[in-house]
């Protein structure tokens, strides 16, 4: 808890200067926010589906956000965050149905489900370590999946629904706020630029925090940080609990958007999906897993309508291991870095790749 | 209801048996090059569909059973050649997207291939009809299916602890640079591990493809069971693998006698539990990072 109240006070801001991201990549990143933020109009007139894949991609970035804060800056592997996601979707579809549609309602409760059920999780699960806490992390959200697809919340209960069982709970009603109308996909696009905006900002913040510092320190050497005399198990529930938060948030935005909240949300795909998404983005550097995430979101929509899509995409996440291992991030950087030497380093990658293969 | 117990228990063993074929690969793939192979599902699902079309065209289960996992160890064979080599002693996070990837490319080629559509292998006819035990009248192929698993397994594990070539395995996983070092290829000694996880993944297609229907999802259903048992057993662990498939055997099978829908939430709760009890899993040493 001291960590959380020291994140908002500024002067114990750390000032080693080895911040997370730069202020040339802050920079960056507030262009590209206004940049998606002038586009969508112009997306909107253009084509209007569009805009409606762009609201996707940005959901899948936050919740990829939200993996890579435990799982890139932490080192805490989970392999059950579409537990969180599912979580968040199904609180915000049954408040929404039942109680009330006000967005300043529904998305908190989202954040703390998401919460509760990442601090669960986290609490039996941290400690294992490594691929065993991932396995723990997987059951308990394959658990919350079946629970779900079952609707066991309904035969405990003893009502006709709770969570719909396999169909899902579907129709679930929009948000209302100020009077602004969100079924028009450009206000919802500019809900959830703006919620996107806000999370990456306060990760941003809670990493180059000391709180972020302790996490990091955990995943380059526990033992370490426990001697010093962190506990380390806490600060590993309580980063899995907020990045649980984040990950809520995202099922909140995506349920009422999609109008529907299935078992899909829960299943182990998802997880695995996000894994993916933040090795192709580029594992700890928070807007490389987002970039990643926008990507498969993409692709998969793409790729969708060739028969052979599977191949394709599969294809590409091996190329991306083989030939780029620090994902989307790395390609940038390296270009940034030195623009001049690519087709020379793309050049060696092949050289290499060949050396290994022949042993 | 004697006589539904009975029938679970021999459903059980049965099942452990050939999931131990399929998580006994799994684990030595994992315990001797360091790879969680995510592709292992894909590779037993391509063994299901080599054997039925090699069954319905050469009209021979027992040349579907000698061929397919060939076929499949030459595949396994190309992956951990042109993929994997390059990648050892890389964060064991690369190999999880790596077999992923691959996994759902065989999944795909498979859609290309033969369709979306479920099928079946036929059983030869020696093997069809069944036999009673005790109260039950229970499938002669399915007796078959554990019997054969079972003397397979029981090689394998003989081989592992007794011939050379098990004891180079083994000592190539506890040493690599010092085998090396001793003017042995371990480069070779890897391919060679992970073409035996892909037969053996073949041979579990085969025999599965008997008793349940063979699909595209198949891949992806077997492998999340895999990772149950190996995680259970303990990573690295064949002996664990061998144990604890039988007991994911049993509790699938009374678990689908108690309440079918909930089956997979008792998988998982298990694993919970062993895992919370015992953080390496049952028979495993060290801790994976």
């Amino acid at each position: 808890m001291k960590a959380v109240t020291e994140f908002f006070d500024r002067s114990t801001h750390s000032r080693t200067g080895n911040q997370l991201l730069s202020s040339q990549g802050r920079f960056a990143l507030l262009v590209s926010i206004a940049v998606l933020a002038v586009a969508a109009p112009i997306v909107q007139m253009i084509h209007p589906f569009w805009l409606n894949l762009m609201v996707r991609m940005m959901i899948f970035a936050l919740l990829a956000l939200s993996l890579d804060f435990v799982f890139g800056y932490a080192g805490l592997l989970s392999f059950g965050h579409a537990a969180m996601f599912g979580a968040g979707g199904y609180a915000a579809a049954i408040v929404i149905t039942e109680v009330t549609p006000h967005a300043l309602v529904v998305l908190p409760i989202a954040v703390v489900a998401g919460v509760v059920i990442a601090a669960l999780i986290g609490w039996l699960s941290v400690r294992a370590r490594g691929i065993y806490f991932a396995m723990l992390t997987l059951a308990f959200a394959q658990m919350f999946y079946v629970v779900a697809f079952t609707d066991l919340p309904a035969t405990i209960l003893d009502r006709g629904s709770v969570t719909g069982g396999d169909n899902g709970l579907y129709g679930i009603g929009m948000y209302e706020l100020f009077g602004i109308d969100f079924t028009s996909t450009l206000m919802y696009f500019y809900l959830t630029l703006g919620l996107v905006a806000l999370s990456l900002a306060i990760i941003i913040r809670l990493a180059n925090s000391q709180f972020g510092r302790v996490l990091q320190g955990i995943r380059e050497n526990e033992e370490r940080i426990e001697f010093i005399g962190y506990d380390v198990q806490r600060y590993k529930v309580v980063g899995f609990a907020i990045s649980g938060g984040f990950a809520g948030l995202a099922g909140g935005l995506y349920v009422p958007f999609q109008s529907v909240a299935h078992p899909g949300l829960l299943h182990w795909m998802i997880s695995g999906e996000l894994i993916v998404m933040l090795l192709l983005g580029g594992m700890g550097t928070l807007w490389g897993p987002m970039l990643g995430a926008g990507l498969v979101v993409l692709l998969e929509e793409q790729l969708a309508g060739f028969a052979s899509w599977e191949i394709i995409l599969g294809g590409i996440f091996v190329g991306v291991v083989i030939f780029a291992p620090r994902g989307l991030a790395g390609i940038l950087i390296s270009l940034r870095n030195d623009p001049g030497s690519a087709v020379e380093n793309a050049k060696q990658a092949v050289r290499d790749y060949l050396e290994a293969v022949r042993g | 209801m004697v006589e539904a117990i009975i029938r679970a228990t021999l459903l059980g063993l049965q099942l452990g048996m050939t999931l131990a074929l399929i998580a006994a690969g799994l684990t030595l793939i994992f315990g001797m090059l360091d790879v969680i192979n995510f592709a292992h599902g894909a590779l037993f699902m391509l063994g299901a569909y080599l054997g039925t079309v090699i069954a319905g065209q050469l009209g021979s289960f027992w040349l579907a059973l000698l061929l397919a996992p060939l076929i499949v160890g030459v595949i396994g064979a190309a992956i951990e050649i042109l993929s994997l080599r390059p990648l050892y002693g890389r964060n064991p996070l690369y190999h999880i997207l790596l077999t992923f990837g691959i996994a759902i490319m065989i999944q795909g080629a498979i859609l290309q291939i033969w369709g979306g559509q479920s099928r079946r292998i036929s059983v030869p006819e020696i093997l069809s009809g069944s036999v009673p035990i005790g109260p039950v009248n229970y499938p002669l192929y399915w007796l078959f299916v554990f019997a054969f698993s079972t003397v397979l397994i029981g090689l394998v594990w003989i081989g592992i602890e007794r011939s050379n070539l098990g004891i180079l395995m083994r000592a190539s996983a506890h040493d690599t640079e010092m085998v090396n070092a001793l003017g042995i290829d371990v480069s070779k000694v890897f391919t060679g591990v992970f073409v035996f996880g892909a037969v053996l993944a073949g041979v579990a297609g085969v025999l599965l493809s008997g008793t349940q229907s063979v699909h595209p999802g198949m891949g992806f259903n077997v492998i999340i069971e895999a990772f149950i048992i190996v995680v259970i057993g303990g990573l690295g662990s064949f002996r664990g693998a061998v144990y604890s498939a039988l007991l994911i055997g049993l509790v699938s099978a009374y678990g689908a006698l108690i309440a079918p829908t909930l089956t997979e939430l008792f998988l998982f709760l298990l694993m919970a539990v062993v895992l919370m009890i015992k953080p390496s899993g049952l028979f495993g040493t060290t801790e994976a990072a």
